[in-house]
């Protein structure tokens, strides 16, 4: 399988904290695919555990990686579109 | 009443009592030392799987049971409790030994330490430990919550309840005694909603046990043990004497549905609309048209009379959204109402013009006030830039003991001003309104508050600005009439309690009220300031 891959920044000016960190894990287990989240360059965390994505420490302001394991593009842009809306805040 | 019936004294909530058993919850037993287990990985990984399983269901049933916010609040834990990153790191501890309970406090440390450090999530750290707990507890079947009975009657006794026990309270709990906690904690507002009689800071409770009998009589402020209803305080009776109430008595409101139900009582205006709840919720700013039409759909559905607005009222406890609010070691001496101002004039300017142009659209009689406010240089600024904005009368709130002697030198400057006694009393005696331990000391007919609202209500009548009261304290009947002897214009209740007040001001002229408010400033405690003014109200029937 391939994966797709794209960025997102957060816009929330609390950062990356609780409320979007369930509102993504809920939209990955509903996707059943795998998705990792991370910084650039360090390690990726799955995005079905909330609290490994509050552990990522997100700042305002900082972009994001999100990995996607599916060839299908339009899914992948849908949800990196969805996950892009819950960082605004 | 016979001598052998002990009396606990405390402060009452609720104008009803109760007579039932005691069923007293046992501070939560500590957890058993961290431990090895015997060398079934799987046994212990099964464990953790049916307890995580376990507290999942009761936080499921937690939230269904709950309002909204409370609700989601339980959402969000049970999909932390739920995380698969979670378990594998307590199957790790298993591997290296521990069981089932300690591997998952572990496992939840791991995580409280990566979060750490982090303002964000100071709460979801607490919030996830005793989550931890909760696991380790059903692993060794020690239960952590309050396992109440679903049948009878009883008297729930302990040292105070959280909003995750409050919300287990099953139809059984028809009375509740706390040892701390105050008239404004937790417990106390769930009571007072859900008309559950009950005695908070009552310390004698300690001493009280499963199976007595026991009176709950609130309008006594105090326990009865083995007493029965007979025995209750009656709640005062006041006899119309006049159509009219000797003061004004308004109604408060935070929304739309408040402002519904208070124009079906019998207020006589607005004395209090919060405006928070229009922006506590959104994510970003409403636009000035939101704004104005938000207003102007609350103002025309307000009972008949003036209505008084209260400026933005958020501080770093609790924050706008869209108002960047910084961590702050004590929000409440922090940068919250009309400090505001200094980061975000535009906010509260435009906010100003919404009330203006709703004030025009509806006709209606709008007075506009800020919060917070400690200097005579704030209130100034505050009434020129309001001045300059709208046509409205202009006042602030009395909350902090600051400002009460800057009172003589505005008039001319204000049109009036409105005490907010839960604030004023935080201030005044340096306890947070919130400590489960100072709840006394948050008492109105502490004999310390009542003597500064004299004083606020002289220096007002000598500057020639209208006086009100918005706090707690003017929802109590009894205390109104002290309130309107000390000289204030107008008082401000919640919406339920506005028939009362009204009531209670009808019973009374105005020497009496005099009378009787010089009778509460005599006190020395606030026990014996309220007993002299009951003393004095009753004196009049005769």
């Amino acid at each position: 399988m391939s994966t797709i891959s794209a960025q997102v920044v957060i816009e929330d000016p609390i950062g990356f904290h609780a409320r979007p960190a369930g509102q993504i894990v809920k939209l990955v287990k509903e996707s059943g695919l795998e998705v990792r989240i991370g910084k650039p360059s360090e390690k990726m965390v799955k995005a079905n555990s909330p609290l490994s994505l509050m552990a990522l420490k997100g700042k305002s302001g900082e972009t994001l990686v999100v990995e996607i394991d599916t060839e299908d593009q339009g899914v992948a842009d849908g949800i990196v579109s969805q996950i892009q809306e819950f960082l605004k805040g | 009443m016979s001598s052998n019936h002990k009396v606990l004294s405390g402060l009452g909530v609720g104008l009803e009592a109760v007579a039932a058993e005691v069923f007293r919850v046992a501070p939560a037993k500590p957890l058993p030392i961290p431990a090895n287990h015997t060398g079934d990985k799987e046994a212990e990984m099964r464990k953790v799987r049916s307890a995580v399983d376990a507290v999942s269901s009761q936080l499921q049933e937690l939230g269904a049971k709950s309002e909204e916010t409370t609700r989601e609040i339980f959402e969000a834990l049970e999909m932390i409790l739920q995380d698969e990153a979670l378990f594998e790191q307590a199957v790790e501890q298993i591997d290296q030994g521990f069981e089932a309970g300690t591997a998952f406090v572990n496992a939840v440390e791991t995580f409280a330490e990566l979060l750490a450090g982090d303002e964000t999530f100071e709460e979801r750290i607490a919030d996830i430990r005793d989550l931890g707990r909760r696991v380790a507890g059903h692993v060794h079947g020690i239960s952590l919550g309050l396992d109440l009975p679903n049948t009878g009657s009883y008297v729930l006794v302990g040292e105070d309840f959280s909003p995750a026990d409050t919300a287990q309270f099953t139809d059984a709990v028809v009375g509740v005694v706390t040892i701390a906690g105050g008239p404004t904690s937790h417990t106390a507002i769930i009571c007072r909603s859900r008309s559950i009689p009950a005695v908070v800071s009552c310390q004698g409770a300690k001493d009280l046990l499963s199976g007595q009998l026991v009176l709950v009589d609130p309008v006594g402020d105090r326990v009865v043990v083995g007493a029965d209803l007979s025995s209750a305080t009656r709640a005062l009776s006041f006899v119309s004497k006049s159509q009219e109430p000797l003061v004004s008595v308004r109604a408060n409101i935070g929304s739309l549905e408040d402002a519904v139900t208070a124009a079906t009582s019998a207020a006589k205006g607005v004395g209090l609309f919060r405006t928070e709840l229009l922006y506590l919720s959104s994510k970003q700013k409403p636009s000035l048209q939101q704004q104005i039409d938000s207003y102007t759909e609350i103002l025309a559905a307000c009972p008949e009379g003036p209505i008084v607005v209260r400026t933005i009222d958020a501080g770093s406890d609790k924050p706008v959204p869209f108002l960047n609010m910084p961590h702050e070691e004590n929000p409440a001496l922090g940068v919250r109402g009309f400090r505001l101002i200094k980061e975000h004039r535009d906010f509260i300017t435009e906010q100003l013009k919404a009330i203006e142009s709703a004030r025009a659209k509806t006709g209606r009689d709008v007075w506009v006030m800020a919060p917070m406010i400690a200097s005579y240089q704030e209130a100034v600024e505050f009434a020129e830039l309001a001045r300059s904005l709208g046509e409205y009368k202009v006042g602030i709130m009395i909350e902090t003991p600051g400002i009460i002697s800057a009172i003589k030198h505005l008039g001319g400057k204000l049109d009036f001003v409105s005490v907010g006694t839960n604030d004023l009393s935080q201030y005044l005696f340096a306890a947070d309104r919130m400590h489960s331990q100072l709840g006394a000391l948050m008492n109105h007919w502490q004999p310390g508050l009542i003597s500064a609202l004299a004083d606020i209500a002289n220096l007002s009548a000598m500057a020639g600005i209208h006086s009100g009261v918005c706090g707690e304290s003017a929802s109590d009947p009894a205390f109104s009439i002290v309130l309107a002897g000390l000289g204030f214009n107008s008082v401000s209740a919640s919406p339920s309690q506005v028939g009362q007040v009204r009531s209670a001001l009808m019973s009374v002229d105005k020497d009496q009220a005099m009378l009787v408010s010089k009778a509460a400033l005599e006190g020395l405690s606030a026990e014996q300031s309220k007993s002299l003014a009951l003393e004095k109200l009753a004196s009049f029937e005769g």
